[in-house]
């Protein structure tokens, strides 16, 4: 069974911006450098910084990108969804028109949306002088789904529009809402994926949560044009990857069966044997991590090679999934991995888990109908 | 197959879903002084609070939506360690009011925050699949659009689509700075409303299949369809065109006619710019197709419960169904130009009749994301 077909996708991340980027990133670190961060120095947009070291990109300009009209105002996650979304759909070969922006949606992962602007609009109010007004153009941006609305008002996309707060189940969430999106006819194509900005509010909460030992805290925007089987005409003529199948679920206090038991239900909804799937994709960030690479083995009954993206790209928090795709697609490019089967897993703190298995293709590779 | 809606259970400022529905009939108001610490301050000075507690004491938001969430599942006769149920929880905030109030407590505060507390998996036991949708004040109808969408894909036995929010000091002091002076209540559809207020509110309702097992099943209404759109104009004016398609999916997803509208439960949040653009999206969709609906709302009696809105609207609307009975907009005395010609419920509750006819709920929230929600008697 196939939920939906993957016409087109880009990323925004450390590695740069668009698929190409990608690409170059995942040879250099397949050599095994890169893995400590850029040096980003003491401080970020002048506020001070935990650690020097980062997976961000700080060369990143929203006009460079997107020109300075209507721009202004968005923050930084905004601005990396809305170029990741646009370089998607230019992978893809997807113009919006009038004819078809009513059956394009967007549904994009968040842990909390715009953690800065939620905290620097808070503090405006309370240090601004009398009469304490603060802009209002920049309140939009504390609302958690900004950046899925601002990407429809950007690139003109009136399909059903979603956020899926689920921090390290963000984008398997996403990927399951939009196929259901597309199944029940929504929607033809969803643009999903999900977003994480860099920002010294996130590298102290990191830093004061102890996440950071192992990587560093990054940023990305990473998005899949998604399609229904029957590819409509102007929704891409590419094939980059089958979404098999996509399952969520939820164990009381981390439970490992509930993480083993979604990967069982995952693979039960694809139709594929375990013995199959030669990649696992994990939200793990280092060799000696097993939390969701012991669990997914006991539902395979073998132990495939795994991806840690965290290692060379960061800790993204809700995009990690999307950034972790993503990179499975950049290593699929060339077509050496014709068909092979990877199975994509996270697991929160919250002890919600999810599991997707996915079929990779080389850009007009070895696909055939 | 088609869904129903088997169980409601709300909880607003007025109460259980029964007391705010019978509230709401006699046209009484939520609002109270707002109980925050250093309310003035905030330039808010009003709002409709839950119970009588402290409001930063902790938590308040997961346990009201246990609270709802297991009484859906009760009255609905669903046992989640036997069947198959999934929630969907929409919401805005979900506990930031907690993790504020976490992170300014002297003691607590320098603890990571508890956030295995934030599931409530351990309170409903059984329910092994939950996903939380944050699109703002239309959350509960994209909620209940998902819950519809697992029912009929045969995914689950058993869906709930809740959803709550409570008032953080931050969205509390935002709300208090982009306002000249404050709002002592809202006063939807009026000619002369000042804004909207924020209202604590949680609601679940349990959606299953409509077979033949659960004819001998408590039912309380037929979910028909729930329409989803997105304006992609602007992060907060409210856009017409886009509400208006949220309308028609609705209808053509079911295959049924606006025309057959008999009552509509409004968005009404009495803001400047809402109210305009769905009176003119509810005539140029609902009332230009030969419907003429009576026209009510609650967010002047229990304000605007974001999260929970649209499913607290979904409540009122199946109360009209089993009652007959239309509640007034509390807070309206005279409507807004652009409502000419609507029939606004004003003043006096108005009976629904016939009684086979839809009722529509609006949701519309910030980033131009718009759910239409019709049901009928089952």
């Amino acid at each position: 069974m196939t939920a939906a077909v993957v016409t087109g996708w880009s990323a925004v991340s450390a590695a740069g911006i668009g698929v190409p980027a990608l690409v170059g990133r995942m040879a250099v670190a397949a050599a095994g450098s890169g893995a400590a961060g850029a040096e980003l120095g003491r401080s970020w947009d002048g506020d001070p910084l935990p650690q020097p070291r980062g997976h961000a990109l700080p060369g990143f300009s929203v006009r460079e990108q997107l020109g300075r009209k209507g721009t202004s105002s968005y923050d930084r996650g905004t601005a990396l969804a809305v170029v990741a979304c646009r370089d998607a759909l230019a992978e893809a070969g997807i113009e919006v028109d009038d004819a078809t922006r009513a059956r394009i949606g967007v549904v994009l992962g968040t842990t909390v949306g715009s953690f800065k602007s939620t905290s620097d609009f808070s503090r405006e109010t309370l240090v601004q002088p009398r009469p304490y007004l603060v802009n209002p153009v920049l309140f939009p941006n504390t609302v958690m789904n900004c950046a899925a609305g601002q990407v429809a008002i950007r690139l003109g996309l009136q399909g059903v529009n979603a956020t899926v707060a689920g921090s390290q189940q963000a984008f398997l969430a996403s990927l399951r809402y939009a196929t259901m999106a597309i199944g029940r006819g929504y929607a033809d194509v969803m643009l999903t994926g999900a977003v994480e900005e860099f920002s010294p509010h996130r590298a102290w909460a990191a830093e004061l949560a102890g996440s950071n030992r192992n990587v560093p805290v990054g940023e990305a925007a990473a998005v899949m044009v998604l399609a229904r089987m029957e590819i409509p005409v102007w929704a891409g003529r590419h094939r980059d990857a089958e979404i098999l199948s996509v399952a969520t679920g939820y164990g009381l206090g981390g439970d490992a069966a509930a993480l083993t038991g979604c990967v069982a239900v995952a693979l039960r909804r694809a139709g594929v044997q375990a013995s199959d799937v030669t990649t696992l994709v994990t939200g793990e960030d280092s060799e000696e991590d097993r939390r969701e690479t012991g669990p997914a083995a006991a539902a395979l009954g073998h132990e495939p090679q795994r991806l840690l993206v965290k290692r060379s790209l960061g800790e993204c928090d809700a995009a990690s999934g999307a950034l972790a795709l993503a990179v499975l697609l950049a290593l699929h490019r060339d077509g050496k991995r014709d068909g092979e089967l990877s199975l994509l897993t996270s697991a929160g703190t919250d002890g919600a888990v999810s599991a997707a298995i996915v079929r990779g293709w080389g850009r007009d590779g070895a696909y055939r109908e | 197959m088609t869904a129903l809606i088997a169980s409601s259970s709300v909880l607003t400022c007025l109460g259980s879903g029964k007391r705010t529905f019978q509230a709401v009939l006699d046209g009484r108001c939520g609002a109270g002084p707002l109980r925050h610490a250093r309310a003035g301050a905030l330039n808010v000075t009003a709002g409709y609070h839950i119970g009588k507690d402290d409001p930063e004491r902790l938590f308040r938001a997961r346990t009201w939506l246990v609270r709802c969430v297991a009484a859906a599942l009760r009255q609905a006769w669903i046992d989640p360690r036997r069947q198959r149920v999934a929630a969907v929880v929409g919401t805005g905030l979900r506990e930031l009011a907690s993790v504020e109030a976490w992170a300014l407590d002297p003691g607590a505060g320098r603890q990571p925050f508890p956030v295995d507390r934030l599931d409530f998996g351990a309170a409903v036991p059984g329910v092994a699949d939950v996903v939380t949708l944050s699109n703002a004040c239309s959350a509960g109808g994209h909620a209940l659009a998902v819950a519809q969408d697992l029912i009929e894909l045969d995914v689950a036995d058993a869906v709930v689509a809740a959803g709550v929010d409570a008032m953080s000091r931050s969205m509390l002091a935002m709300i208090g700075r982009v306002a000249p002076a404050p709002t002592e209540q809202v006063r939807p559809f009026d000619a002369d409303r000042t804004g909207v207020l924020l209202g604590e509110g949680a609601a679940a309702a349990v959606v299953v299949p409509e077979d033949s097992t659960q004819a001998a099943r408590p039912t309380l209404g037929r979910l028909l369809a729930t329409g989803l759109s997105c304006d992609a104009q602007h992060q907060t004016a409210p856009d017409v065109d886009g509400i208006r398609r949220a309308m028609s999916d609705a209808f053509s997803r079911v295959g049924r006619a606006p025309g057959e509208v008999g009552a509509v439960v409004a968005h009404g949040t009495g803001t400047a710019l809402n109210d305009p653009a769905e009176c003119a999206a509810l005539k140029a969709e609902v009332l230009a197709a030969g419907a003429d609906p009576l026209i009510t709302g609650v967010k002047g009696a229990v304000g605007h419960t974001s999260g929970a809105a649209a499913l607290v609207n979904l409540d009122i609307a199946l109360r009209i169904l089993s009652t007959g009975r239309v509640p007034p907009v509390v807070g309206l005395r005279r409507p807004l130009p652009e409502g000419e010609g609507m029939r606004f419920v004003v003043g006096e509750q108005a009976r629904f009749e016939p009684r086979r006819r839809i009722v529509q709920t609006n949701a519309f929230g910030f980033g131009g994301v718009n759910a239409v929600t019709l049901v009928e008697a089952a």
